[in-house]
């Protein structure tokens, strides 16, 4: 059986989920031959390297300026291409914004659905099972899918990486592929980085507040808090989104992945793009709504209102 | 101009209701549901061009279990019409053939420009209806934006992205799923809204009308299959305080981090 994984490039780097999803196909499809796609304007020598160490046989790659910024229809067109090529039975990308953009437009190609942000694959007999968490963690949904070839994104960080990859130097492939006005319709302005100013990695605790905390002026309250347990604050999207706090704060899939001793997670719904980014020793939360899926994740709650506990939460502990 | 917003029907979340007979819609409280949040922020893309384009929004419900209510309440926020698709043979847990019955609800539609839709939904969701349905009608697109303006050739957009936001043009004639931004929070209905909801006239679409049978949208013809759908439990114990003074709880925690040697801070 062959498999083929889109490549995506990060920041000049491999997206780090698919490390992990190429330790979760070998292990499950043992004896099958996986192939990687690379896209982009300037193909870096160290990427293919990189796959080959993880098991990859051969990368194919598409070199061309207009694939220099992601764009479903350059994208989707390469890769059709790439999969006429590779004959696969499976192809997968990492659950990323562009991944899971271009994963359903490729099974639409092929005429059938796909699965998205899957956190397991197994075998039942001549079937691949997809596992997919679904409203907010409440349960699992296990699907399969027909079809000659099957796609499916795997959520990010939902697989680990082999520590020891021991693979050799993938074959290349080059695929010529030529694009006309038409494939170029949505136009690539920019990318806003956010700036990262301060590291959280390596912060030990972590006070964070979500759209719970209400307003730009309450993050003090959070702030004041931390500081007094020499930690750093952290926040979800949904307030770096609205310039309650600088976007540096941001934790989860699209902002920084922390893993603290102690995560206080304050007024955050528990949203699973924000809990990816987040590997705590203990967890404590506190929501007004007893409902709120992230009290599943917490090892100590409190239902109140932030706004009241965390200042006396500092009190106490003054 | 001509928007259209598919919206969808889920149990509100602050209902609770235990495991996977969450999922039975027979168990459903025909007053828990409500339009899907993320639905909601679509509608407020679309309200937003309503004026400044004099476009007519026009909302599409397919099945759900009491779609008037919801098609009602997006007439309510400012949507001009609505048309609900009601049919028992229509599935609508696979995403291809839910863009399959778009690409045939808009067919009958005739002339539209943009298309609305959520993503980040809080029920079933597949994520992948908003692709697939752009990729079927090969119109440009862009997923999970979190702002968007107009400019003289389209929309400027901005979506979500790993470390950052991702800006790109797109064409006046495309479809946009949006994700939860301040720039989509919905607006509320107003009263006058309100009043226009309950007098407007909601057509019902059936399958026959969009020259569907189960062979083409029923679940015979899906190509995702439910294996199975099973409750998550975690194992990990919880030490939730829920009653009692906000004093007294943050005492009680502080005990129990105590009594569990947690110690807060460096
Ligand atoms: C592709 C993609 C990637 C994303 N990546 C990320 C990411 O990296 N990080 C991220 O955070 N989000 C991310 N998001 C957004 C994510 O889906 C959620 O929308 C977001 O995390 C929700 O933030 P929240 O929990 O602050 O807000 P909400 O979901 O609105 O939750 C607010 C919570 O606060 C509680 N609350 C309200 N008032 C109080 C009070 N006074 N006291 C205590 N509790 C209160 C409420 O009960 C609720 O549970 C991403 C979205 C997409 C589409
Ligand atoms: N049955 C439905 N009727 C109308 N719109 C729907 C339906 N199901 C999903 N949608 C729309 O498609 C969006 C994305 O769904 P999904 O891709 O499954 O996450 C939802 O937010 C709705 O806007």
């Amino acid at each position: 059986m062959k498999i083929l994984v889109y490549g995506q490039i990060r920041d000049n780097l491999l997206e780090e989920n698919l490390l992990g999803i190429l330790n979760k196909l070998s292990e499950v499809f043992q004896g099958s031959e996986i192939y990687a796609a690379i896209l982009g304007s300037q193909i870096n020598n160290e990427w293919t390297g990189e796959l080959g160490k993880h098991g990859v046989k051969k990368v194919y790659t598409v070199e061309a300026p207009e694939l220099e910024n992601y764009l479903s229809r350059p994208y989707v067109k390469s890769m059709l291409e790439i999969i006429e090529k590779a004959e696969p039975t499976l192809v997968m990308a990492a659950g990323t914004v562009f991944g899971e953009d271009l994963i359903p437009r490729l099974a639409v190609h092929h005429g059938v659905s796909c699965a998205q942000r899957v956190v397991n694959i197994t075998l039942e007999g001549e079937d691949i099972l997809f596992h997919t968490p679904v409203r907010d963690d409440q349960a699992m949904k296990i699907t399969k899918i027909e079809g000659v070839i099957k796609f499916a994104t795997s959520r990010t960080g939902a697989f680990f990486e082999n520590e020891n990859p021991s693979g050799s130097a993938p074959e290349i492939e080059k695929v010529e592929i030529s694009f006309d006005a038409d494939d170029m319709v949505v136009k690539h302005v920019e990318v806003r980085k956010a700036e990262r100013t301060v590291n959280l990695k390596d912060a030990k605790l972590i006070v964070a507040g979500g759209r719970g905390v209400g307003g730009k002026d309450n993050f003090q309250i959070l702030k004041d808090l931390a500081e007094l347990l020499g930690g750093e604050i952290g926040a979800t999207r949904a307030c770096t989104d609205v310039h309650w706090i600088e976007e540096t704060y941001e934790i989860g899939q699209t902002g920084q992945s922390v893993s603290p001793d102690i995560y206080i997670a304050a007024g955050i719904s528990g949203a699973p793009q924000h809990l990816s980014g987040v590997k705590a020793k203990t967890f404590i939360a506190i929501n007004t709504d007893e409902g709120a899926p992230i009290l599943k994740y917490a090892d100590y709650g409190i239902i109140g209102d932030l706004l009241v506990i965390l200042p006396l939460l500092k009190k106490k502990l003054e | 101009m001509k928007i259209i917003v598919f919206i969808d029907q889920i149990v509100s979340t602050q209902v609770k209701l235990q495991g996977v007979d969450y999922f039975d819609p027979s168990k459903v409280n025909e007053d828990d549901l409500v339009i899907n949040p993320t639905s909601k922020n679509a509608i407020e893309g679309a309200l937003k061009l309503k004026d400044s384009l004099e476009a007519t929004v026009t909302a599409v419900c397919v099945r759900g279990l009491k779609p008037i209510k919801a098609l009602r309440e997006a007439i309510a926020m400012g949507c001009t019409d609505a048309i609900e698709i009601a049919d028992e043979i229509l599935y609508t847990e696979d995403p291809l053939l839910l863009a399959k019955i778009y690409v045939d609800v808009l067919e009958k539609f005739g002339d539209f420009d943009l298309v609305f839709l959520g993503v980040e939904e809080q029920s079933t969701s597949s994520y992948a209806v908003g692709a697939m349905l752009a990729e079927k009608l090969g119109l440009p697109s862009v997923l999970y934006a979190e702002e968007m303006e107009t400019i003289d050739s389209g929309f400027q957009v901005g979506h979500v992205l790993e470390g950052g936001r991702n800006i790109v043009t797109i064409p006046k004639k495309a479809l946009i799923s949006v994700s939860d931004s301040q720039y989509f929070t919905p607006r509320y209905t107003s009263m006058r809204g309100i009043l226009t909801a309950k007098r407007a006239e909601i057509p019902s679409w059936t399958a026959a009308d969009l020259g569907l049978s189960t062979g083409v949208a029923g679940k015979e013809a899906a190509s995702l299959q439910q294996v199975s759908l099973t409750n998550i439990v975690i194992e990990r114990e919880s030490y939730i305080i829920n009653e009692g003074e906000p004093e007294e709880m943050v005492d009680k925690l502080l005990a129990k981090l105590k009594e569990d040697e947690v110690k807060l801070g460096a």
